[in-house]
């Protein structure tokens, strides 16, 4: 996947004075700027109810904020540092993954990218399977109450019927 | 897997390192077995004790390395509860004692990745950093973009880059790019080598061309190898001299200097290459170069005086945010071009 135009908003926190670490919050670079920004979540309402369902949730990189930690000074060249951790959060969520399984940042970035997309998909289906199995419940709870509404009715139309029968005359009912 | 040789010592930083590993002395292998955990934890405290930086993260790689993976993360927990035979035991108390001597941990365990790629690491040459792989990223989009336009998809691109040191860039890029064709220089000998070896392991060697040459010296070689050059990329020693004093012993006792010093701007280096770059650029060709966050504006205002038929393009950011990367293009020109080394 190529990446256009990343654009950064960067916010800086010194974790204490004396330290050298500096761990930068960052939004995270846009994959694509062609991708209208929608969020995660209703990508998969929106597809749910179309034959073809969507099977991961896009990410949209506006919706993420990544973590590493490299250093206080210029970086580049004049540090050494071999942390290459790296912490990805959805904010809509506040899914947090956190991935150091290689030792490169970019392969770690990769890799939490695809973590974040099999977790909220098991976030947003869960999710949906719930409001469809209650969406389901309460239908069938109306129809319940539809059917003894119905019954009810017939019952004492029945009932009006036979009291009618009964108080003809040559009926010998008293 | 891992050889008992001795790292090679390099001049009067080099020797120090050596000493440094001499005078500390380094702690006795445990008397019983241990866990691999265990060994983390005692060397651990042990580089905290002897102001080693980095002591988690040290250790951890190094013991991931023995145990064959890349990460403490990526090893099955049940295997770090698991007793060290005595043979991997004493490997990690020897690797974790040339870590005493604030020997880089990639030289400690002679290689590191790079994106998708494991390299051999060797001091002096100079360790690829996290920054330089985003450098590739850019690289890559901008080859894939040439590749695709064209009638007839003429894919026969070819990439220079200047100081390739281990050879991280070039081969990365012939890595993703199984069309391209890499030339790479520096001015050391043993970067030479070790990209030389990295090509090797890597089966890269054929699309590689690798020569030995300082482009501050030997302009007109360089130019003599480069026809067609789609892309000119480089991560240049940026650094400013007075900036070298205050580098921290991992960088300033092992690995080589001229690596790193970009001279009292740090431009030295950088401004040689765009000098020769619309020379070595073929029309609407990129460059490509990795540099220090106070750069950007100054490499512009100096490209736009004093190189004609080069135009700054962008400035990109690092995933830090810093400004790391600026982005240059060859314009397009009928002129020959004579060269002028003043």
């Amino acid at each position: 996947m190529s990446r256009l135009l990343p654009f950064i908003s960067c916010v800086y926190s010194v974790f204490s004075p004396r330290s050298s670490r500096v761990i930068s919050w960052r939004g995270s670079p846009s994959i694509s700027p062609l991708l209208s920004p929608i969020p995660t979540g209703l990508t998969r309402v929106l597809a749910a109810g179309k034959k073809s369902l969507v099977d991961f949730p896009v990410l949209n990189e506006d919706e993420l904020k990544e973590q590493f930690v490299r250093g206080s000074g210029p970086g580049g060249q004049a540090t050494n540092k071999t942390s290459n951790c790296v912490v990805l959060k959805h904010i809509p969520s506040g899914t947090v993954v956190k991935c150091h399984q290689t030792r490169s940042v970019e392969t770690n970035r990769k890799r939490a990218r695809d973590i974040m997309r099999e977790k909220l998909d098991v976030f947003y289906k869960g999710e949906l399977s719930e409001v469809v199995v209650k969406k389901k419940d309460l239908e069938l709870r109306k129809q319940e109450k539809k059917r003894k509404a119905t019954e009810n009715l017939e019952r004492k139309r029945l009932f009006k019927d036979a009291l009618a029968a009964d108080s003809k005359p040559g009926n010998d009912t008293v | 897997m891992w050889r008992s040789a001795g790292y090679r010592c390099f001049g009067p930083k080099g020797l120090l390192g050596y000493l440094a590993v001499r005078t500390f002395s380094a702690p006795a292998l445990p008397a019983g077995r241990i866990t691999a955990l265990q060994a983390m934890d005692f060397w651990k405290r042990h580089f905290v004790e002897r102001g080693v930086t980095e002591p988690d993260h040290s250790s951890h790689y190094i013991l991931a390395y023995l145990l064959g993976a890349k990460t403490i993360e990526s090893l099955e927990q049940r295997k770090l509860t698991e007793f060290l035979s005595p043979e991997k035991t004493e490997q990690m108390w020897k690797l974790c004692s040339r870590r005493l001597s604030r020997m880089p941990v990639q030289y400690v365990i002679e290689e590191w990745d790079f994106r998708d790629l494991t390299l051999k690491m060797r001091p002096p040459v100079f360790i690829p950093r996290p920054e330089t792989e985003e450098l590739v990223e850019l690289v890559l989009t901008d080859l894939q973009m040439k590749s695709g336009t064209g009638v007839g998809a003429d894919n026969q691109h070819t990439c220079l880059e200047v100081g390739c040191g281990s050879g991280a860039i070039s081969l990365s890029l012939l890595k993703s790019l199984p069309q391209l064709k890499a030339i790479a220089v520096d001015q050391s000998q043993a970067a030479v080598d070790l990209t030389g070896e990295n090509a090797l392991r890597l089966g890269l060697q054929d699309r590689l061309q690798i020569h030995h040459l300082d482009v501050m010296k030997e302009a007109e070689t360089v130019l003599s190898l480069s026809s067609s050059v789609s892309v000119l990329v480089s991560n240049p020693p940026y650094l400013f001299s007075e900036d070298m004093t205050t580098l921290e012993p991992e960088i300033f006792w092992f690995e080589d200097h001229a690596a790193l010093d970009g001279g009292n701007d740090g431009l030295k280096v950088i401004k040689q290459i765009l000098t020769l770059a619309p020379q070595i650029l073929s029309d609407h060709g990129h460059v490509y170069l990795e540099v220090d966050p106070r750069h950007p504006p100054l490499i512009q205002r100096w490209v736009e005086a004093n190189v004609e038929d080069m135009h700054y393009v962008e400035t990109r950011h690092d995933i830090c945010g810093r400004p790391r990367f600026c982005i240059l293009q060859r314009e397009e020109s009928n002129r020959d071009h004579k060269l002028d080394l003043d």
